[in-house]
């Protein structure tokens, strides 16, 4: 028996290599009988039919052979006895690619199509002859598709599958509900806390449910968008269209083009949304210098990756910063009024009413574990207190995160987030003169926070912040006390998709010429939950 | 006009300086094919196929968390500069990769392209559920995800890679080829030993801590379906907890398989009470001392679950 089987491996390179000698054979042929270039003859066509029949009927004696030779083993109970999944048929064409050691009888498999459902890819394209042997072509056509997804989630042949961000879909919808059960010890919360989307009142928040939707355009642009529902403290519906934007995602040279309605890529927590932040509220410095609900606006913005060794990139945007979010630039303010002023509220005259807003970012690791994020941004335009007041933003950022090697879940881990910004806020005298003097305000601030991911699932937090408003006699505007912060929280995120907060503050507002010094107490319980396909955040 | 003699030196040193530049990004990008691995796993392969004709970065490691990984930026400078990406493709990376390549913006990455593979491309993924619902836990709408671990899918995949880099690098075509029917002959050989030596152990009830084994169980005629996680990527409850250990002792279990990333104590609290043994398993080649390729690690992992169910 085991000659039979010598027998019958040696016979097959023989028919291997008698079956690659035919390609040659007949595509030396004048004619090849795939190329319609010149019509084959009628016996060069029933040639090679006849050879490959007999090629055909070589391979199914050889299958046949093999096929009783493991039916005489499994009766020996040498392959039974495994109880493993059994050697599947060999398919002619795979029979034929086998090498003969290969195909020897084996106690355990090592094909298995049950989880292999075919070849991973199309051949090689190294070797895609016209005119080669016709049975090349049906491994071709049984063989995998190529699977294209839209979205970038993945291709798999496990489809069809259509849910939300199974890669199926043309778009990602997620929800996201963001909601706070407040107590302060003033009875302004609303002045307290500075950011739009933080509590404002004694009670029940709910200030920040958003709508998320992002997905490719077309080969060339991907869109995004972001829709705020807020209901303020007379549970009012307001909604926002916070983000609305198209980027380009096949530029050449590192290069990135953005349109739309977007976030200024201004220091840390400018460019991200409220739900991603580590604690309840927005940074004074934050809500005070670049405005209540961030900088964003319509506008364009190109970004740069550098070719450099580490990560560096080159950001520059332009927007209209018109209104409340373009906050210290083009902003009528409440009823008219900013920093006192009757403002001009004006169309734009040029190129030097667009706010500018430049950045550069550089990123390395320290380590395997450890990773620095450092930045400085601008913002440059003109304000509406006067004819030709205008207002320019720095800021600097540092961001550094230690994380685990044998983290589970992204814990444990240790990040410190720092951002100082200062503003050149030129005030004039107000559209018609009336204010009684024009002063250059020089106001800075920072904030230093440290979270500390303890254990899967838990994050402890602890954040100082400080507000350096310039005193002045003239301007009584609430918003321009000096102040400082004290802030810790405790996060429990049961998945990534829910999270409950508890935080405490505690404020000191400096007295000015205007207003009186106090401490204010605040805790708030804070929670989020998000449905969907809610796009990964950027580090 | 002449040019002044200042004029020529500057006009000298700048064609030198963009000389320089030229050479310094353009010519070392065709030396040899940049290989960017999401997972150590697909690293691994891809060293056994490229040889030395591929420089292979891996982004995640080996002893943390495959589904949480940090996008961070650095990452995005090896994806910019990659020939290749290798990918699960099964949504593993779901979490960190997306991010990642809108930000590298190579589109020699993208999908579709020879210079993307994605590794469950041809295979069929396991667990695939039927309704996809949040209440399940970390449930992947494709399927389970951690198939690298069954050795007849890793030369699947490993073929899949060296059809990639033949396409991309035509000249050492021959030595891919070649690498990979080693790979193969490697693994068919393996795969008796390996076989074998579960062989006594088939149709035994195993625990793991996360539902990564079911393609490891499914090869070696192994049944792993209880987990400490009360619902994957959902932390051991104390009650979960008292159910296992209940489960353990009424079917006498003898191993529970924790990774390098789990918390080993909940593992070790469960084995106390029952008296099973935990054996540390990981998904990854280098999550283990002594497994710096996938056979070395498959071969750590067979002869470690061996002697425990012993």
């Amino acid at each position: 028996m085991k000659k039979f089987i010598l027998v019958t491996l040696a016979i097959f390179p023989v028919a291997a290599a008698f079956a690659q000698e035919a390609t040659p054979v007949s595509t030396s042929s004048p004619s090849p009988a795939v190329s319609n270039a010149m019509p084959a003859t009628a016996a060069d066509v029933e040639a090679l039919r006849q050879q490959v029949q007999s090629l055909t009927e070589t391979v199914k004696t050889l299958q046949q052979q093999v096929k009783d030779q493991q039916a005489v083993l499994e009766k020996a109970n040498i392959t039974s006895e495994s109880g493993l999944p059994q050697n599947p048929e060999p398919s002619p064409i795979a029979a034929a690619e086998n090498s003969p050691a290969a195909s020897a009888p084996q106690r355990f498999p090592t094909e298995d199509t049950s989880v292999v459902s075919s070849t991973t890819a199309p051949a090689v394209s190294g070797s895609p002859a016209p005119g080669s042997f016709p049975t090349a072509d049906t491994s071709v056509v049984t063989s995998t598709p190529e699977t294209i997804s839209s979205t970038g989630a993945g291709a798999s042949l496990t489809q069809p599958i259509t849910i939300a961000g199974g890669g199926k879909n043309y778009m990602n919808i997620s929800f996201d509900g963001l909601f706070a059960l407040a107590y302060s010890s003033a009875r302004d919360l609303d002045h307290i806390e500075v950011g739009d989307h933080d509590p404002q009142q004694r009670g029940f928040n709910a200030r920040n449910i958003e709508l998320a939707l992002d997905g490719a355009v077309d080969p060339y642009f991907e869109g995004f968008a972001n829709i705020v529902f807020k209901l303020d403290n007379d549970n009012a519906t307001e909604v926002e269209v916070e983000e609305a934007f198209m980027q380009t995602t096949s530029l050449p040279f590192n290069l990135q083009l953005k349109g739309g309605q977007f976030f200024a890529a201004f220091g840390r927590i400018n460019p991200t949304h409220p739900h991603t932040w580590d604690f309840a509220d927005d940074p004074l410095v934050h809500g005070r210098l670049l405005g209540p609900d961030g900088l964003r606006g319509v506008g364009a913005q190109i970004s740069w990756t550098l070719p450099t060794p580490w990560y560096s990139q080159l950001i520059f945007a332009a927007q209209n910063g018109r209104g409340s979010t373009g906050f210290s630039f083009r902003n009528p303010g409440d009823n008219g009024i900013f920093f006192g002023r009757r403002t001009t509220d004006r169309e734009a005259r040029g190129l030097q009413d667009f706010v500018w807003i430049p950045r550069w970012e550089n990123s390395v690791d320290l380590s395997p574990t450890q990773v620095v994020l450092a930045g400085v941004s601008g913002a440059f335009g003109s304000n509406e207190t006067g004819a030709n007041a205008r207002t320019q933003i720095y800021g600097a950022d540092l961001f550094y995160k230690w994380k685990s090697a044998h983290a589970e879940g992204g814990f444990p881990f240790v990040k410190w987030q720092t951002e100082a910004m200062y503003r050149r806020f030129e005030a004039g005298r107000g559209i018609d003169e009336s204010f009684p003097v024009a002063e250059t305000f020089h106001d800075w601030g920072m904030y230093s926070q440290v979270l500390w991911g303890f254990k899967k699932g838990w994050v402890a937090g602890i954040r100082g912040d400080y507000l350096h408003m310039q005193d002045s006699h003239f301007t009584d505007d609430l918003d321009r006390q000096s102040r400082s912060r004290m802030s810790a929280n405790l996060t429990w995120y049961p998945t990534e998709f829910s999270k409950i907060r508890l935080q405490y503050n505690h404020d000191f507002l400096e007295e000015n010429f205007f207003l009186a010094g106090r401490d204010v107490d605040s805790v708030f319980l804070q929670f989020e939950f998000i449905l969907g396909a809610h796009g990964a955040h950027k580090f | 006009m002449e040019r002044t003699n200042f004029e020529k030196i500057v006009m000298k040193k700048f064609t030198f300086i963009f000389a320089t530049l030229f050479a310094a990004f353009i010519l070392p990008a065709h030396a040899k094919l940049n290989v960017v691995a999401t997972l150590p796993d697909f690293g691994s392969l891809a060293r056994e196929i490229g040889g030395d004709k591929v420089n292979v970065t891996v982004l995640a490691k080996a002893t943390e968390d495959p589904h949480f990984v940090d996008a961070r930026p650095s990452f995005v400078v090896s994806l910019r500069n990659a020939d290749v990406l290798i990918d699960g493709g099964a949504e593993l990376e779901l979490g960190w990769l997306p991010p990642l390549l809108q930000n590298a913006r190579n589109p020699r990455a993208e999908i579709g392209k020879p210079g993307r593979v994605q590794a469950s491309q041809g295979i069929r993924l396991m667990n695939v559920p039927a309704n996809v619902t949040r209440a399940a836990g970390d449930v992947h709408a494709l399927g389970n995800p951690h198939f690298m671990s069954d050795p007849i899918i890793a030369k699947a995949v490993a073929q899949h890679i060296a059809q990639a880099f033949a396409a991309l690098d035509p000249a050492n075509a021959g030595s891919y080829e070649a690498n990979y029917k080693k790979f193969e002959a490697t693994i068919n050989a393996k795969l008796q030993e390996w076989g074998a030596a579960l062989l006594p152990f088939k149709g035994q009830n195993v625990v793991a801590y996360h539902d990564s084994w079911p393609y490891f169980a499914h090869r070696f005629g192994l049944n792993i379906a209880i987990f400490l996680e009360p619902k994957p990527g959902i932390p051991p409850s104390p009650s979960h907890l008292t159910e296992v250990i209940a489960q353990i002792k009424a079917q006498h279990v003898k191993a529970i398989i924790v990774e390098p990333f789990h918390d080993r104590r909940i593992a070790e609290k469960v084995a106390s009470a029952t008296g099973a043994k935990v054996v540390e398993f990981s998904q990854f080649p280098g999550g283990l001392p002594g497994t710096d390729s996938y056979v070395k690690l498959i071969d750590i992992l067979v002869s470690r679950l061996a002697a425990a169910l012993k």
